[in-house]
C-alpha cells in the first residue's frame, strides 16, 4: 500500500511537471462523463416526472383512444372512430364500469376583455372532474345538467393568466377553436385547483367545456378524441378492457380477425412503453457520451504517448535504479488513472451543474442525479484511464534500459 | 570469492546488415573493495562492458558472477533487483529527475527497494556527500559538481556493492571533477568498490587498478603506479599549459577525505 501510494505521489509529480497539458487532457473525459451523467440526470428526470404522472392517472382508468391511421407503414394520424354513442354504450353495458367520460380536444385561443391567452380547448362532461379527483378552487364544475350549456372552467394558471388577481368566477370569455376559427362566448363557472396533469392532459393552462358543446359550436366534428374508462374496481381492470373492447367492437362493427379502429391504454401499458421510448432515449444519449469518453480517452493516450517519449530517460535511470518493468508499468496506468478520474470528477461536476442548469432555465424539466450515475461516471473515468493508459504504460515498460539512459 | 568474476564475455550488436563485436571475449576479476578503471577510445567497448557490470544488458555469450551469483542468466525481474540492491550507478550527465528535490531523488533507489523508511537514509546518503542542507533543492537550483553528489548520494542510499560511474566528471569543471575524485576516493577508503569508466587518462590513474580496452577486447588490466600517475599528469599539462584535473591537489597515492576548504560541502 505504501508503495502504491509512492507511485501515486511520483505520477502526480510526474503530472504536474506539465499542468496545462494534465488539465487539457482531462477535458475529454471531463465533457464525456459530464455528458453521461448530465443525460442520466435528465433521464431519471423525466422518467421520474413521467412516470409520477402516470402513477397518478390511478390503476383504475382505462383509456380509449382513437387507432393510428398509417400510410406506407408509417404513423400519420389518428383515425376518426371514437363517438358520443360509444361512451354512452360502455357506461350501459359495461358492469364494472364508474364512467366513461368522453373527451375532445383542440388548440384555442380565449379572450377575456383585452387579455389573450392561447391555450388547450378540453371539451369533456361532467365527470371529467370526479374521476380524475380534480376539485375546483372557486365556483362549481359543470354538472350533467350543463353539458349543453355555455359555461366553461379554467385551469389555475390560466384563470391567473387572463384575470391576475380578479375574480374569474361569473366574467365572461371568448374562446375560438384556432384551427376552425369558430368563436363562441362562455360564462366562467369554476376555477380549478393547481394539479399539473389530469388523465393524460396538462390541465392547468387549459379550458375545459362541455363536449357536446365544443362539438358542435367550436370543432364542427361529431368525432372524439379519448374516452377516460373509470372501473369500479381496480383489481379487475383486466376484465374492464376486455369489455370495453368487446362493446366497442361490436359498435363499430368489427369482424372478429379484422383490426380495431380504436386503441387501449391502461396504466401498466403507457408504463411499459415509456420505458421502451425511455431506453431508446438512453441509447442515444449514452452512445453520444460514449463517444466523448473514447475521444477524450484517445486524448489521454496521445498525452501519455508524449509524456513516454519525454521522459524516455527518466525511465532509463529509474529502471537503472532498480525499478521493474512492472514498476514503470503502474507508474504509467495511474498517471494515466489519475489525469482520468481528475477529468470524471469535473465531468461528475459539470454534469450536475449543467442538469440543474437545465432544470432552472426550461423550468418544465425535472432532473435528478442518482447516486448510479455517480459510480457509473466513477467507473467510466477508471475504465478510460486504464484503457487509454495501457498503451503507452506497456510501451514505457518494454524499453530497454540501456536505449533509455541513451536518450537525448 | 572475487566481487565481480567475468568470464570469456562477449556482446554483439546487429547494426543494419552488420555485426558489431562490442565486446569479445573479455576476463574480469574485480576484488571487494578494489577501485579500478576502465579506459579506452570511443567504441572500445567500455560503455557496453559497464552496461553489463550494471547488469542493464545480457551478454551474447559468457559468464558473469556478481557476488558468487550467476546475473548473465538471470530475467528482467531479477535483474532489476540486483542493480537495485548491489549496484550504484553514477552518470556523465547526472540523470536526476529535475521536476523533484535532492531529497527526492535520492529515495529513488529505496523506493524501488519497497523500503518504508526513506526520508532518514536519503538524509543520510546526502551528509555523505555533504548536501544535507541542500536536500530540498531542486537539481535546476543546484550547481554541476552538486548535482553530481546528490547523483553519488542516490547511487549510494542502498548500500550497494560497487559504485559503477561512467565518466562522472565529464561534464564537470576541472576543479569540481577534482572534489567529485575525492568523494570516490573517500568512499573507497571507506570499503566501497568503485569502477569508474573514463577515457581521461588523468582521471583513470586516479584508481588503484586501470583496466584499458580496444576493439572490444582488454589490452591491459595493470595497477596503476606514481609513475603512471606521473606521466599521466605530464601528459595533460602538456596539453593544458597547466595544471590539470589529476594533478593540481590529489594525492598520489594514499587517497585523501574531502576537506573542508574546496570540498564537497562547498558551493561550486
Amino acid at each position: 500500500m505504501f508503495f502504491f501510494l509512492r507511485i501515486c505521489r511520483v505520477a502526480t509529480q510526474g503530472l504536474m511537471a506539465n499542468l496545462l497539458r494534465s488539465l487539457l487532457a482531462t477535458l475529454g473525459v471531463c465533457i464525456g462523463v459530464g455528458a453521461v451523467v448530465a443525460a442520466m440526470s435528465v433521464l431519471e428526470g423525466a422518467t421520474g416526472q413521467i412516470r409520477e404522472q402516470f402513477e397518478n392517472l390511478g390503476t383504475n382508468l382505462v383509456f380509449v383512444l382513437p387507432g393510428t391511421r398509417r400510410q406506407g407503414g408509417r404513423v400519420v394520424g389518428r383515425l376518426e372512430s371514437l363517438e358520443l354513442d360509444d361512451a354512452t354504450e360502455l357506461e350501459r353495458e359495461v358492469q364494472f364500469i364508474d364512467s366513461a367520460s368522453p373527451q375532445v380536444e383542440a388548440f384555442a385561443q380565449v379572450k377575456m376583455g383585452s387579455r389573450n391567452q392561447k391555450c388547450t380547448l378540453l371539451g369533456v362532461d361532467h365527470d371529467f372532474a370526479r374521476i380524475h379527483d380534480y376539485e375546483p378552487e372557486r365556483g362549481r364544475f359543470f354538472t350533467s345538467g350543463q353539458s349543453n350549456s355555455k359555461v366553461a372552467v379554467l385551469g389555475s394558471k390560466l384563470a391567473e393568466e387572463l384575470f391576475g388577481k380578479r375574480p374569474a368566477v361569473g366574467a365572461r370569455i371568448q374562446v375560438t377553436n384556432l384551427a376552425t376559427d369558430r368563436r363562441l362566448s362562455f360564462l366562467v363557472a369554476a376555477v380549478m385547483e393547481k394539479k399539473g396533469t389530469a388523465g393524460m392532459q396538462h390541465v392547468d393552462r387549459a379550458i375545459m367545456v362541455p363536449v357536446r358543446v365544443a362539438m358542435r359550436n367550436l370543432i364542427g366534428s361529431k368525432y372524439l378524441t379519448s374516452i377516460t374508462v373509470r372501473g369500479v374496481d381496480a383489481t379487475r381492470m383486466d376484465e374492464t378492457e376486455d369489455a370495453v373492447k368487446r362493446v366497442l367492437r361490436r359498435q363499430h362493427r368489427i369482424r372478429p380477425g379484422q383490426r380495431e379502429d380504436f386503441e387501449i391504454w391502461t396504466q401498466e401499458k403507457m408504463l411499459g412503453e415509456l420505458t421502451k421510448v425511455t431506453r431508446i432515449f438512453g441509447v442515444v444519449l449514452y452512445s453520444i457520451a460514449g463517444i466523448s469518453l473514447v475521444v477524450g480517452g484517445i486524448g489521454i493516450m496521445n498525452i501519455m504517448l508524449v509524456a513516454v517519449t519525454e521522459r524516455t530517460r527518466e525511465i532509463g535511470v529509474r529502471m537503472a535504479m532498480g525499478a521493474r518493468r512492472w514498476d514503470i508499468l503502474r507508474q504509467f496506468l495511474v498517471e494515466a488513472s489519475i489525469v482520468s478520474l481528475l477529468g470524471g470528477a469535473m465531468g461528475i461536476a459539470m454534469g450536475y451543474g449543467f442538469s440543474h442548469l437545465l432544470e432552472k432555465t426550461t423550468e418544465v424539466l425535472d432532473t435528478q442525479t442518482p447516486i448510479r450515475a455517480i459510480v457509473w461516471a466513477v467507473a467510466m473515468a477508471v475504465g478510460v484511464g486504464l484503457f487509454s493508459g495501457i498503451y503507452p504504460a506497456h510501451k514505457a515498460s518494454r524499453l530497454d534500459p540501456v536505449e533509455a539512459l541513451r536518450y537525448e | 570469492m572475487a566481487l565481480i568474476e567475468i568470464r570469456n564475455l562477449v556482446k554483439h550488436y546487429r547494426m543494419g546488415d552488420s555485426l558489431v563485436r562490442a565486446l569479445d571475449g573479455v576476463n574480469v576479476t574485480v576484488e571487494r573493495g578494489d577501485f579500478v578503471s576502465i579506459t579506452g577510445p570511443s567504441g572500445s567497448g567500455k560503455s557496453t562492458l559497464m552496461h553489463l557490470l550494471g547488469c542493464l544488458d545480457r551478454p551474447t555469450r559468457g559468464t558473469y558472477h556478481l557476488d558468487g551469483q550467476l546475473i548473465s542468466s538471470m530475467g528482467d525481474a531479477q535483474l532489476a533487483a540486483i542493480r537495485n540492491r548491489s549496484i550504484g550507478f553514477v552518470f556523465q550527465t547526472f540523470n536526476l529527475i529535475n521536476r523533484t528535490s535532492a531529497m527526492d531523488n535520492v529515495t529513488v533507489p529505496l523506493f524501488y527497494a519497497r523500503k518504508t523508511r526513506l526520508h532518514r537514509p536519503a538524509l543520510e546518503a546526502l551528509e555523505r556527500v555533504g548536501l544535507a542542507q541542500r536536500a530540498g533543492h531542486k537539481p535546476s537550483e543546484l550547481s554541476g559538481g552538486e548535482r553530481q553528489r546528490v547523483a553519488i548520494a542516490r547511487a549510494l542510499v542502498n548500500e550497494p556493492a560497487i559504485l559503477l560511474a561512467d565518466e562522472p566528471t565529464g561534464n564537470l569543471d576541472s576543479r569540481t571533477g577534482r572534489q567529485i575524485l575525492r568523494i570516490f576516493h573517500q568512499l573507497h577508503t571507506e570499503g566501497v568498490t568503485v569502477v569508474l569508466v573514463t577515457h581521461e587518462m588523468d582521471v583513470a590513474v586516479q584508481a588503484q587498478r586501470i583496466i584499458r580496452m580496444r576493439d572490444g577486447k582488454i589490452v591491459e588490466d595493470l595497477p596503476v603506479d606514481d609513475t603512471m600517475r606521473a606521466r599521466a599528469a605530464s601528459a595533460e599539462w602538456h596539453e593544458a599549459g597547466g595544471e590539470t584535473a589529476a594533478t593540481a591537489d590529489l594525492p598520489s597515492q594514499a587517497p585523501a577525505a574531502p576537506t573542508d576548504a574546496g570540498g564537497p560541502g562547498g558551493r561550486e
